[in-house]
């Protein structure tokens, strides 16, 4: 693609999204969203095969239908309070209706079927753009009308999510079907404790960018979307494995590395909600993530499958550079330690 | 009859959209929508919209679909598809004229027809004063504040055009 239309079209990318983050105004939210949708659809589809063809229309129709449904809420908070304003929306239906709609953008159960799909069609960066940039508009309008949403719908959607987003990536090899996957179960955490605390949620957002940035931009960097793929990195960079190894094992949550801390807080404040049930249910199906993410450590970073010599060699010869990867993957390891900071967000 | 005329409108409205809804040829599609870009005209302007009905015909009717026409009249096949010659057409345009019936019925039912939507408030509008709202029309004034208070909507919508041409362009590029 041209490098200026490139630029711009990615430009309004972030734009779109800004305007939904910093409108007060309902139909400038519908406007950023349209935008933010309209934009992406060239870089989802960067090369011109069938397959990027049809995982951009199945994301803009179901984006679309999203905004659709938006719409519809929005004009029925308009009829029965008036105003324009965000605030919490006051009317049951409107709540409902927008809750699904958002529901629908982030990939929440039972509106999920479209994530791998779509991730697997595409190229590295843009599954990347889809996962990480693409979650930020929408987790901002389910934290702005947080205090109105129906509770019961939100935490069965939340608790589906979780256990979707694990069952069905255990018996994926593509990397960015597991990267989909993961995303349903983390937007499932996310949305979980969003009544309870936003903040929370927003600290969960945070951690999960991270961490997904950083486990794409180590595929990016040995190209490899496939786990027979992946496992081929220790002749190439053999450092890359151990921070593969570190990274996944962050993002199933487990203790010492960054990837606990929102997993610890959203279960500390359920508990202290009165329910135990529930963050019982998502820890527990919280580990069928970190199966599928330790099965891919275990082939890449803990042993070397037996193959023949000429399997062994990955192709490319030539490194890329990434500039961002080393801070990302402190950050995505090594948070843990400052958990006591949050006390400023309150 | 006058005083349901908005009604009347609203339901030629309802139908013209069933009848492109049903996806015949586009060539039909654009007829029904020239029908109801006309019939939307009148019902704002007995709201007292008329420079916004004219804006419809003009630029709506008068532009885009005079575009649109000429576009499908190249693309066009040997024998398109009218809301007759297929049975799946025909059978939404029913089912959708069906379903209107039924909501003209319940709604004639009720006895009342003033069935918009109920403000109940000024809420938020920006007031636009010239200080004297009584001779001037306040849609015109509302259109002059479109650009005065609400200068960022008008950057925004006109970025999101030049994008989404931009956008189209580099789809249908190819290779």
């Amino acid at each position: 693609m041209n490098p200026l239309i490139f630029t711009t079209i990615l430009m309004t990318v972030l734009l779109g999204t800004m305007i939904v983050m910093m409108s007060s105004h309902w139909l400038m939210i519908w406007i950023g969203f349209e935008m933010n949708l309209l934009a992406i659809i060239p870089i989802l589809m960067k090369k011109y095969n069938p397959r990027t063809m049809e995982a951009s229309t199945k994301y803009f129709l179901t984006q679309a239908t999203a905004s659709m449904l938006l719409m519809m809420a929005i004009i029925i908070n308009l009829m029965h309070s008036g105003q324009w304003t965000i605030t919490k929306v006051f009317n049951p239906t409107a709540s409902i209706i927008m809750t699904s709609a958002l529901a629908m953008k982030l990939g929440l159960t039972p509106f999920h079927f479209w994530v791998p799909e779509v991730t697997q069609g595409i190229s590295l960066t843009s599954g990347l753009i889809l996962l990480t940039w693409q979650k930020l508009a929408p987790m901002s309008i389910l934290y702005q009308i947080s205090p109105s949403i129906n509770l019961n719908i939100l935490l069965t959607m939340a608790v589906l999510s979780i256990l979707v987003g694990g069952w069905g990536g255990l018996n994926q090899t593509q990397l960015r079907k597991i990267m989909a996957y993961s995303s349903i179960a983390h937007m499932g955490w996310m949305t979980a404790v969003l009544v309870y605390s936003p903040t929370l949620t927003m600290l969960n957002m945070l951690i999960y960018i991270m961490m997904t940035l950083t486990m794409f931009m180590l595929f990016i960097q040995s190209s490899s979307t496939t786990t027979l793929s992946l496992s081929h990195t220790w002749n190439k960079t053999p450092l890359t494995t151990t921070l593969i190894l570190i990274t996944l094992l962050s993002m199933g949550g487990l203790p010492p590395l960054s990837g606990f801390m929102p997993k610890w807080m959203i279960i500390q404040e359920l508990t202290k909600n009165s329910s135990i049930i529930l963050p019982t249910l998502m820890a527990i199906m919280a580990l069928l993530n970190l199966y599928f993410y330790m099965r891919l450590t275990y082939s890449t970073s803990l042993t070397m499958f037996p193959s023949t010599n000429n399997m062994k060699m990955k192709w490319q010869f030539e490194t890329k550079q990434i500039t961002l990867l080393p801070p990302l993957i402190v950050m995505s390891s090594l948070l843990l330690p400052l958990t006591p900071m949050l006390s400023i967000l309150d | 009859m006058m005083t349901y005329i908005v009604f009347i409108l609203s339901v030629i409205f309802v139908v013209s959209f069933v009848g492109f809804s049903s996806k015949p040829s586009p060539i039909y599609g654009g007829l029904v929508l020239i029908v109801s870009g006309g019939v939307g005209c009148g019902i704002i302007m007995n709201f007292g919209g008329s420079f916004l009905g004219l804006m419809v015909f003009l630029i709506y009717l008068g532009g885009m679909l005079v575009v649109f026409g000429y576009t499908t009249a190249m693309a066009t096949e040997q024998y398109p598809e009218v809301w007759v010659s297929n049975t799946t057409v025909m059978g939404v345009f029913l089912l959708g004229l069906l379903m209107e019936v039924m909501l003209v019925l319940y709604v004639l039912k009720g006895e009342e027809v003033g069935v918009v939507f109920k403000f109940s408030g000024v809420g938020d509008w920006a007031i636009y004063d010239t200080g004297d709202s009584g001779v001037f029309s306040e849609e015109i004034m509302g259109v002059a504040a479109l650009y005065s208070y609400g200068a960022w909507v008008v950057i925004v919508t006109g970025w999101s055009l030049l994008v989404g041409v931009l956008v189209i362009l580099e789809v249908t590029r190819g290779d």
